[in-house]
């Protein structure tokens, strides 16, 4: 039997590559973003029952299934033509907010946190969850594993499967809950809102209390005056599951509004020659460059970008988490990137509050979970927040419900043009003729990226289990400098 | 002893889907309430989740390496990976962090885990097929998913 170690150019064209090229003084020339292309989704959907969608579309990405799931759920309702029930609603949006717990737990804990508990400077080896662990306490790991492990089991019995739910369809739901189900996830639920508590406290300890941190947040190098979009109820309040897409310019002021299938009317698509990327920009401001500012049709759709189209949050916690916030920033909106790591923990608040509110809704163990469609398919688009961002699905089927075109923004793509700017702003900031390249500045400049939580191509899963993604800096000539690998070596 | 066999990837991505293939199959040559036959498109904390509470935990995968024979399968255990833990990835942390944090906080994590790896070539265009390379390396890889469970 051949053993073998894992090989540190795993996947040689399956990474993530940033390029960062020099000029002859040492400053930053230029910088590249390249992801891997995958290849005929759209064929791989035409000629198959619409229905099949919510589950095919959901492996797309292994990060969040769940968001697919229901993005797509809600695309069959416009293409049947059909409204769901209340109680089915409300089960959708009850899971899709567990979800949402689990996966922004996930982001802060794994991939911020240890930036800022163990500090930016801190060796790789140093740098992530376990260091977290030793330095603040096995006892908040201990609640970081449990918030996950029960809110997956919310996701597994209103959703029928972990991890893939099958329960969406075209109308309402697949599965009820009974009592004693909602009776647990109502724990769940609660226990949740304390976590949510407790991270907030985690934030406003390590980084909010450490004068340097709160001067890297507020730092020109972090930040980014663009656009921000979000979906948002009939009161502007953020809503992850469903409501209209709110766009709001640079110094807060509305600029658009709309309904899931007027997308094209306010979103086009701009290519550039050195990556497969399409950049997605506001097609009523135009594409203007990779800049910022109000002529610039970028925008950015992630968790300080949805607090920012949204005039406040429904529930108690989260509000007034949300005040102190842009009281404590300045004001609305908020263009430092960094602090998208705070609005993720205000969004985990309200989601675990979200949950307590809908699992005590006397409908939420109600049958009456679905309306069986009757219309003829033809069109559809459906859009839900995911972590991500904006995530919007669009079929069109024939009379039958057969997929004949499928169109996907997906979440992080929203992102593409603003992400390139923040890794662009950071070289060009951090990198100066005659400085060091040291491992502690090629990590700022990952924190300057790490707050969008990019999904790359991230269908696969091969191991060592995650897409890596690597940045190369090269000199004047061309040689390779320096190289900084995450997930890969 | 509770045994997981778990099968990893994205069965709608080409090669991808080759360990959910194998455990699939293998579930359909088992009949016994110790062993649990599972598949996952998740990976890092995820996978945490799903071998907590086993004894015994058997995982397949799709793998790429430099120098690598589409449909080569190879053996390996967490160890293999120890090379990778300190590195986060661009969204979880890998096997070993989440071996290493599952001891770390005391949970009940399997006494042991082998990992069987299929050498992939295509892990980027959507099919739910594999490519022929890899499809005459399934029948291969199951028999030794069955033998591993005897051992």
């Amino acid at each position: 039997m051949k053993k073998i170690m894992i090989d540190p150019i795993t996947r040689l064209e399956g990474h993530g590559k940033i390029a960062i090229f020099l000029n002859d003084d040492g400053g930053v020339a230029n910088v590249y973003f390249q992801v891997p292309e995958l290849r005929g989704f759209e064929k791989f959907s035409e000629g198959r029952p619409a229905e099949d969608m919510p589950q095919i579309t959901q492996r797309i990405c292994g990060v969040c299934p769940e968001a697919h799931h229901m993005a797509s759920t809600k695309t069959l309702d416009a293409l049947f033509h059909v409204e769901p029930t209340s109680a089915a609603k409300k089960l959708r949006e009850l899971l899709y907010s567990a979800f949402y717990v689990t996966d922004h737990t996930t982001h802060f804990y794994i991939l911020a946190a240890p930036d800022f508990v163990m500090g930016p400077d801190a060796p790789p080896a140093e740098r992530n969850i376990l260091g977290v662990i030793a330095k603040v306490g096995l006892e908040l790991g201990g609640a970081v594993i449990r918030t996950r492990h029960e809110n997956h089991w919310v996701i597994q019995t209103i959703g029928g499967r972990p991890i893939h739910p099958c329960f969406g369809l075209p109308g309402g739901v697949s599965k009820a809950i009974n009592e004693e189900e909602r009776a647990k996830i109502e724990e769940i639920a609660k226990s949740s809102v304390e976590f949510g508590k407790l991270s907030l406290k985690v934030f406003d300890d390590v980084v909010l209390k450490n004068k340097d941190y709160l001067d890297m947040v507020l730092s020109d190098t972090f930040t980014h005056r663009t656009y921000s979009m979000g979906l948002v109820d009939e009161n502007n309040k953020v809503n992850f599951y469903d409501g209209k897409v709110r766009v709001v310019d640079p110094d807060g002021k509305e600029f658009c509004k709309y309904v899931p299938r007027d997308y094209l009317k306010h979103l086009a698509e701009h290519v550039e020659p050195w990556t497969y990327l399409k950049f997605p920009y506001l097609k009523n401001v135009g594409w203007k460059g990779f800049v910022d500012g109000k002529d610039s049709g970028v925008y950015r759709a992630t968790p300080l970008s949805r607090l920012n189209a949204a005039d406040g949050m429904t529930t108690p916690l989260a509000q007034e988490e949300y005040e102190k916030m842009y009281s404590t920033l300045g004001g609305k909106p908020v263009h430092y990137t960094l602090a998208t790591h705070w609005a993720r923990l205000i969004e985990l608040l309200y989601a675990a509050e979200r949950m307590v509110e809908l699992v005590q809704d006397p409908e939420i163990t109600s049958t009456d979970i679905r309306n069986i469609p009757t219309a003829k398919p033809d069109e559809g688009v459906g859009i839900v927040e995911a972590p991500r961002g904006t995530l919007t699905h669009h079929y069109i089927t024939d009379e039958r419900g057969i997929i004949k075109k499928c169109n996907l923004i997906v979440g992080t793509t929203n992102n593409y043009a603003a992400f390139y700017m923040s890794v662009k702003k950071a070289a060009e900031d951090l990198i100066k003729p005659g400085k060091e390249i040291t491992e502690g500045l090629l990590n700022r400049i990952e924190m300057a990226w790490r707050p969008y939580d990019l999904c790359l191509a991230c269908a696969t899963h091969s191991l060592p289990g995650q897409l890596p993604l690597e940045v190369t800096i090269y000199d004047a000539q061309g040689n390779e400098i320096k190289k900084l690998s995450q997930g890969i070596s | 002893m509770k045994t997981l066999v778990l099968g990893l990837g994205n069965p709608i991505l080409s090669d991808d889907g080759a360990g959910i293939r194998v455990a699939q199959e293998v579930g359909k040559q088992l009949d016994d309430p110790q062993i649990t036959v599972a598949e996952t498109s998740e990976a890092g904390l995820r996978l945490l989740d799903s071998i907590v509470g086993y004894d015994k935990v058997i995982i397949i995968d799709a793998i790429q390496t430099e120098k690598g024979q589409a449909g080569q399968i190879y053996r390996m255990g967490p160890e293999d990976f120890s090379l990778t833990k300190h590195f986060s990835s661009p969204h979880q942390i890998n096997l070993a962090t989440s071996l290493e944090l599952g001891n770390t906080l005391n949970l009940a994590m399997p006494q042991k885990i082998t990992i069987f790896a299929i050498e992939a070539k295509d892990i980027t265009s959507f099919s739910e097929k594999c490519t022929p390379e890899v499809e005459q390396a399934i029948p291969e890889a199951v028999k030794m998913v069955l033998e591993e469970l005897v051992s």
